[in-house]
């Protein structure tokens, strides 16, 4: 049994045209194998000689999505951070200088993937996420689960803002507190936190359990993820980087 | 369509039923509302009918309960949830997703269904529902009231049968309550089964085919819609329900305040004596100036309603003279400039989600914490758990109240805090008349201490009866249609939408 509303509409109803922004959009399951293989390669013993390239392609990853201060700011982070690993131990030989330079050497791996990963952070919805690992078969338990994490760690953080806004105003939450009585000012903290995410994740579970979440029904997708022409061209400027890395004889 | 017969359900963990000897059918195609003071199992019964008991919520079910030829406790959740739309208290703690388009589809893809048939429903619902408007926008950004739609909309986009409503209204305006009423009468129309558990019944009038008052987890009375609409006001406080029509406001006496945000016609000459005085006050989020008041005073000793559409920076005034919010400009106290350090040590504030402030183990505690001990204190802790019904819970951990007692728990720390600066951010919400008047109290109470008592609300009953002065203010963006919601564009009271 079931009711229909309006009359005839479901018909006549335009496709939702909800999308208007063009910009180049890629399948999620491109994005996630972008992040995998740029990580896997640059963070590999040897892998230094593919940041150049790692980096080019979150530049070109921002610009897709016109990011812009990433743009600009991923080449600029990422020359800073060189800067401090090769150039400065030159200038200023000193073992304290050294180390730091080691360390700068290891965070410029992390620059240069991250561009990419954050690139899959700000345009992949969760739903997509979800849709295109299902579509790459990855079991349920893992996909409705990481569904409910990626909605729910938000949820967390502004409870946590709010425990502390209504601790300051109560009096408890500054940091003599915490020195003075180090167990009680957590508890102060703990206890609201935990009572209020529980709160929130009660209606949000009951919500979603009611609207068929983990259904025995196998689930489908309001627009299935398709490879396109995008897809295509970023496997094009991925193999074209890997291949310039390596013809400038820098990997040996 | 619904049949409850003699149920008797005990929440685990707890000593007494919830419902008690709970009979109640409805019919397919009728409205029915369920109504009652608070604790009387309105919600409880609900969650009856959706199925969340016994699956979901655990305890002791006794009964039977059938929904659309289903025996509830027999029947899957998923299977229930194909025939019933849910509605929950706060639209924005049921979203799963971060759109609307998406929050639509949903309960429709869990469902399996085809892809080209969830484009058409989803295109149609948004047509249907009057979404079209906010699509493009994060549902976190949508006003309370805007959220209410799509949360309707999205409970309804299987088409189940069965729709229900848990206290729907309790945190919209006035504007949104009309938009929401327009969404019932066309879903009504449509066939549906509706079921409304609320507190305020004003704009329910002319919809409900029958309304259900229910006492102590059982059916206490109930009318047909026409009857009870002739019922006189002491028939309705008899049952412990609020008044059946919307209390006429008379315009309470505008706050002195001038400014791009403040939405008064005339206002008094300026006024002296002790209280809050804003000078050039400036707020803004990522760039977007959201307040903007060039002189206010806020009178201690006077309860001052803070009014005005969403997004008109109703919280962000509160939080600004409560100390938490940054801003440019300067906050007085009795003729004093006060930083914000200082203020947030002169301030108390209810909040709308209160297990967010509650701190301690024990209900006496709670009123304790942070508050200098002595023998009046004692003496005027007692008093107020009994005027707040609360006196048979002071050793109780303050969490295992019900949602009702603990606000009333806050209400009366806020209280005995002994601070200057008292806000009250929608006090009443899910509160029936008795606590209404209860709350309205402690409020006159505090003003006539020397408090400066700021209320924040949507609701025409709890003002009617407690503004004393009004400080209307108005959204920024000057070219939108000022009784439209606004979106909040920011992170609410404290990192969530409203």
């Amino acid at each position: 049994m079931s009711l229909t509303l309006g009359t005839g509409s479901v018909e006549s109803a335009p496709p939702t045209a909800v999308r208007t922004r063009r910009t180049v959009r890629l399948d999620p399951r491109t994005k996630i194998l972008l992040v995998l293989s740029s990580s896997f390669v640059v963070m590999a013993p040897g892998g230094q000689p593919f940041v150049p390239a790692a980096v080019v392609l979150g530049v070109l990853l921002a610009l897709t999505e016109r990011a812009w201060a990433r743009a600009l700011g991923l080449p600029l982070a990422a020359s800073g951070v060189a800067a401090v690993a090769y150039l400065l131990p030159v200038a200023l030989p000193h073992p304290a200088v050294g180390i730091v330079a080691v360390a700068a050497a290891f965070a410029l791996r992390f620059v240069a993937v991250g561009g990419v990963a954050l690139h899959l952070v700000h345009t992949t919805r969760p739903t997509e996420l979800t849709a295109a690992l299902r579509a790459a078969r990855v079991p349920r338990a893992i996909t409705v689960s990481g569904a409910v994490m990626l909605r729910f760690l938000p949820a967390i953080v502004a409870e946590a803002r709010a425990v502390r806004d209504a601790m300051r105003l109560r009096g408890i939450g500054g940091w003599s507190g915490l020195l003075r009585h180090p167990l009680r000012s957590i508890e102060h903290f703990a206890v609201p936190l935990i009572a209020s995410t529980l709160r929130v994740a009660e209606d949000l579970s009951a919500s979603a359990l009611l609207r068929g979440l983990g259904a025995a029904t196998r689930p489908t997708t309001m627009r299935p993820p398709r490879f396109g022409a995008a897809d295509a061209a970023a496997v094009l400027v991925v193999a074209v980087l890997a291949a310039v890395t390596l013809l400038s004889g820098a990997v040996r | 369509m619904i049949r409850v017969e003699a149920v008797r359900w005990t929440y685990a963990g707890a000593d007494t039923p919830t419902l008690d000897g709970l009979h109640l059918h409805v019919r397919q195609g009728e409205t029915v509302v369920l109504c009652g003071p608070s604790g009387s199992g309105k919600s409880t019964a609900l969650r009856l009918m959706n199925g969340l008991i016994p699956h979901f919520h655990e305890g002791e079910l006794d009964g039977a309960v059938h929904v659309d030829g289903l025996a509830v406790a027999g029947t899957p959740l998923e299977r229930l949830g194909r025939r019933t739309g849910t509605v929950l208290q706060h639209p924005r703690r049921q979203f799963f997703t971060d759109s609307t388009e998406t929050e639509l589809a949903f309960a429709l893809e869990n469902f399996g269904e085809p892809p080209q048939h969830i484009r058409e429903r989803v295109a149609a619902a948004i047509d249907e529902h009057g979404l079209a408007a906010f699509t493009d926008r994060r549902l976190q950004e949508l006003s309370g009231g805007q959220q209410q739609q799509v949360a309707c909309a999205a409970a309804a986009a299987h088409r189940p049968p069965l729709l229900l409503f848990d206290e729907p209204t309790s945190n919209l305006s006035t504007a949104a309550i009309e938009r929401f009423t327009a969404t019932l009468r066309r879903l009504r129309a449509a066939g549906a089964t509706i079921v409304i558990a609320e507190h305020r019944l004003h704009y329910l009038h002319g919809l409900a085919d029958r309304v259900v008052a229910m006492r102590d987890g059982r059916v206490d009375a109930e009318w047909p819609g026409e009857e009870f609409a002739t019922l006189d006001d002491e028939a309705l406080r008899a049952r412990g329900l609020r008044a059946r029509t919307a209390p006429e406001r008379t315009r309470p006496l505008p706050a002195y305040a001038h400014g791009p945000s403040i939405d008064h016609d005339a206002t008094p000459s300026a006024p002296s004596g002790a209280g809050l005085t804003l000078r050039a006050l400036r707020c803004a989020f990522r760039g977007r100036r959201v307040l903007a008041i060039d002189e206010a005073h806020l009178p201690a000793g006077v309860i001052t309603a803070i009014t005005g559409p969403n997004g008109a920076g109703k919280t962000t005034l509160a939080r600004i003279v409560t100390g938490l919010q940054r801003h440019d400009g300067e906050v007085l106290l009795d003729g004093r400039p006060l930083k914000p350090a200082r203020r947030l040590r002169e301030s108390a504030i209810v909040m709308q989600d209160v297990q967010r402030q509650l701190f301690t183990d024990s209900v006496e505690a709670e009123l304790r914490l942070g508050v200098p001990p002595g023998a009046e204190l004692e003496e005027r802790s007692r008093t107020l758990l009994a005027d707040l019904d609360l006196e048979p819970f002071g050793d109780r951990h303050p969490l295992s109240l019900s949602g009702g007692q603990q606000q009333r728990l806050v209400v009366a720390a806020a209280r005995l805090s002994g601070r200057r600066i008292v806000v009250f951010d929608e006090p009443s919400s899910g509160v029936d008349r008795r606590h209404l008047r209860s709350i309205t109290g402690i409020m006159r109470d505090l003003a006539a201490d020397g408090a400066v008592v700021l209320l924040i609300s949507h609701d025409d009953e709890l003002l009617a009866h407690a503004t004393q002065q009004e400080l209307r203010l108005r959204p920024l963006d000057g070219h939108r249609d000022p009784d439209v919601d606004h979106p909040t564009k920011r992170p609410g009271w404290y990192g969530m939408g409203k």
